[in-house]
């Protein structure tokens, strides 16, 4: 059989996309059903008539991707979409590039979800630029691997041991991070001495991060995430008592 | 005549005020830079380059400082985007990939520093041309956008989003239609503007506000773009660069007639609501290869096709610029971002904007193209370098850019996860080939279309005949429907019938 054309795969996958497109449709009609359409009562207050409704609108949208969910779906089958959706190539799967999507989605979910909010954002970011740099740079999926584990193991920590928001000052999950960002960094400089790259990663993950905070916090006088993690809370204190006073007098 | 003196005497004061003010220079010069260095870094764009300054300017800074970054990073990025497609031959913005088609023939040839030089002068002109368009135009369209209403507005908005996601396919016309709706539907969330009926909250209260437009324009961009660039590549062969990169008069006089096509065009796709840098170039390009008595010569190394492309999309900011300070409908993704960035200063883009704050574009528009003329010009090896850098060693520093900017406009950590469902949304449309353009306009009008539509129906007791008993609402209505029935395959049949049996 002849590899499939580039075309080919992509109405396979739009088989796929119709499928879901139209189930998304017909829920979202279906939650559109729960805004008052006629203007019916609520808490005895009357409504408004069909055409102010807060629903029309979405009724419109939803009916319409209905619609294009359907005529996509005959695109597709029409054009063999249907045929080779149900083979590796129709949903998608190539092993390394499913790996590879794989891995930095949980990289970066552990980072937003996990670290963000929880861990010092210097070491943090650290963490995540140590991570990305050393497991993609090369190709190498053993490395993909490695520093997918250990961002999980810092976010899953920081995670579960202090999920409540109330929680999120304590510093035990920085430490935690910490260790792990300067075990990696030990790592890849051990085992990449000859590298440009790799001799650069720690100088890339220290810098960038904390030049970004400051500037954001000191300079734009932005929010920045978590205030009061290990190294940011020490530098907003020294700066406001120890710098700022120099030039406020 | 005093229409002419009376706007002249306006920017001309404008100007002034920025061109006393130290600040200004740091603000423009900074900009510029990043903006060139987002450029010519294949794997970032200019739509990016403006969100994430847009999460740094967010309104703590004075507006007037916003603006000259956003504008600065705008203007320097789409002319950046020239430096890989000439020396590496990929294009460093979508913009810029007609620019590859003659700039690297010509760079291989040992012409690229003439190359790199008439492409800076072109972007130059490009973006004075867009400029001037911006001056004259938007006053025209002020005056007659006063006599907009509900009914006009919501049909616009429709129509920005339907022309974005039909030029912005590269696939199926329809999947930019449903990358629209998805854009569309997203707007719907939260508390609706007319009733407060809250919609699709399902009990969190972050949403009762609606999807923020920074996270979601992170999301939509920033993240596909990072997880599609983190693999390994090897940086390209660089063309290495011979002459100097100065800009040279003669061609440039030569040529003037190709460079004032091009700067009318660009500027003209721009005006279009949702239509990016990139049609214009590639429009202009494909019109300077039919009507070029070199036309032939197109593709191969010709300097005209290199100042067809190159001119035209820089000339595309300043007419992207016209639709969203008039009638609040970005004429660009990258204007999009900066319509995210008005909407942080509470300022309200359409008929009622403050005419001051026009002006103030048009003067700061000026100035960038003059800082990035000086900077193409003086710098150009320093960009030369850092195109050596791989993705993988820019992007996730990048991510980190993202998160912050993203976190620190408003809504705290519930806006990173916004930016990262958006962004792994936005991936799987991306290899799906959806246009993300559409969604992300879809978005930014969604309100405004939800709005002035159920508006429209309010004011005429629900009779739909409101959409054709004023003319410009008529107008935009046949244009709607146009847009549409263009694809039906039936129509378009009948079409092709008719102009057989014509010949």
């Amino acid at each position: 059989m002849n590899s499939p054309t580039e075309q080919e795969i992509l109405r396979a996958r739009d088989f796929w996309g119709a499928i879901v497109l139209f189930f998304l449709s017909v829920f979202f009609l279906w939650r559109t059903s729960f805004i008052p359409l006629f203007g019916q009562n609520r808490a005895g207050v009357s409504g408004a008539d069909w055409y102010n409704s807060a629903a029309l609108v979405p009724f419109g949208i939803f009916g319409a991707l209905l619609v294009l969910s359907l005529v996509l779906m005959n695109i597709s089958i029409k054009a063999g979409g249907a045929r080779l959706a149900l083979t590796r190539i129709g949903i998608g799967w190539n092993r390394s590039e499913a790996l590879r999507f794989s891995t930095l989605a949980l990289i970066l979910f552990f980072y937003i979800v996990g670290l963000v909010p929880r861990v010092d954002f210097i070491i943090g970011s650290g963490l995540l630029i140590t991570a990305l740099i050393f497991g993609y740079h090369g190709g190498r999926s053993d490395r993909m691997i490695l520093v997918t584990l250990i961002v999980a193991i810092a976010g899953l920590y920081a995670f579960a041991a202090h999920l409540p928001r109330s929680e999120w000052k304590a510093h035990d999950d920085d430490w935690v991070a910490l260790a792990l960002w300067f075990g990696l960094t030990l790592w890849v400089l051990a085992t990449n001495r000859k590298d440009r790259v790799a001799r650069a990663i720690p100088i890339i993950a220290i810098l960038a991060p904390t030049l970004l905070v400051l500037a954001m916090a000191f300079g734009f006088r932005q929010n920045v995430p978590n205030r009061s993690g290990l190294l940011f809370s020490q530098i907003e204190y020294h700066y406001f008592v120890n710098i700022k006073p120099l030039w406020s007098r | 005549m005093d229409f002419i003196f009376s706007q002249l005497a306006g920017f001309g004061s404008a100007f002034v005020a920025l061109v006393v003010d130290p600040l200004t220079y740091a603000h423009l010069i900074i900009s510029v830079f990043l903006g060139i260095t987002f450029g010519a870094l294949p794997g970032l764009t200019a739509t990016l380059a403006v969100t994430i300054l847009t999460g740094f300017f967010g309104n703590k800074i004075p507006l007037d400082y916003s603006l000259i970054a956003l504008l600065g990073a705008y203007v320097g990025a789409i002319y950046g985007g020239s430096y890989p497609s000439i020396l590496l031959n990929i294009p460093g913005t979508a913009a810029s990939a007609a620019t590859a088609m003659d700039g690297h023939p010509l760079a291989k040839a040992g012409r690229g520093g003439e190359a790199l030089g008439l492409t800076t002068t072109a972007s130059f002109i490009g973006t004075l041309i867009g400029t001037v368009a911006l001056l004259v135009f938007v006053w025209v369209l002020l005056l007659i956008s006063q006599n907009i209403a509900s009914p006009e507005k919501a049909l616009l908005a429709l129509f920005g989003i339907l022309l974005s996601g039909t030029l912005m396919s590269e696939d199926l016309v329809i999947k930019g239609w449903i990358s629209g709706l998805i854009g569309l539907a997203m707007a719907m969330v939260g508390l609706d503007p007319l009733l407060s009926e809250p919609r699709y909250t399902f009990g969190w209260s972050y949403m009762l506000s609606g999807f923020q437009v920074v996270p979601v324009l992170m999301g939509a961009f920033a993240v596909p773009q990072i997880i599609d660039g983190m693999r390994h590549m090897n940086v390209g062969q660089m063309v290495a660069l011979h002459g100097r990169i100065l800009p040279n008069l003669a061609s440039v006089r030569r040529y003037m007639p190709t460079i004032s096509r091009s700067g009318v065009i660009g500027t003209g796709v721009g005006a279009l609501p949702g239509v990016g840098e990139d049609v214009a170039g590639w429009v202009s390009y494909g019109v300077g290869k039919t009507v070029s008595k070199e036309g032939d010569k197109f593709g191969k190394g010709s300097l005209e096709g290199l100042l067809s492309s190159e001119t035209a999309n820089n000339a595309c900011i300043g007419g992207a610029l016209i639709p969203l300070l008039v009638l609040g409908i970005p004429g660009s993704p990258p204007a999009a971002a900066l319509m995210g960035a008005f909407k942080i200063n509470n300022v309200i883009p359409g008929p009622t904007i403050d005419p001051d704050i026009i002006l103030r574009v048009v003067a700061i528009m000026v100035l960038a193209s003059f800082t990035m003329f000086i900077l193409g010009l003086f710098t150009a090896k320093f960009f030369i370098k850092i195109l050596r850098i791989p993705q993988t060693v820019f992007l996730p520093i990048v991510m980190v850019l993202t998160a912050i900017g993203s976190f620190s406009v408003g809504g705290g950590i519930n806006d990173l996860y916004l930016m990262l469902g958006v962004g792994f949304v936005a991936y799987f449309m991306n290899m799906m080939k959806y246009p993300i353009a559409p969604l992300v306009i879809g978005v930014i009008l969604g309100g405004l279309f939800d709005e002035t539509f159920r508006r429209s129906l309010f004011l005429s007791d629900g009779s739909l005949g409101v959409f054709v008993s004023r003319p410009g609402a008529a107008v935009l209505l046949a244009l709607n429907i146009a847009l549409i029935a263009a694809q039906i395959p039936m129509l378009k049949l009948g079409f092709a019938r008719l102009r057989g049996k014509e010949v």
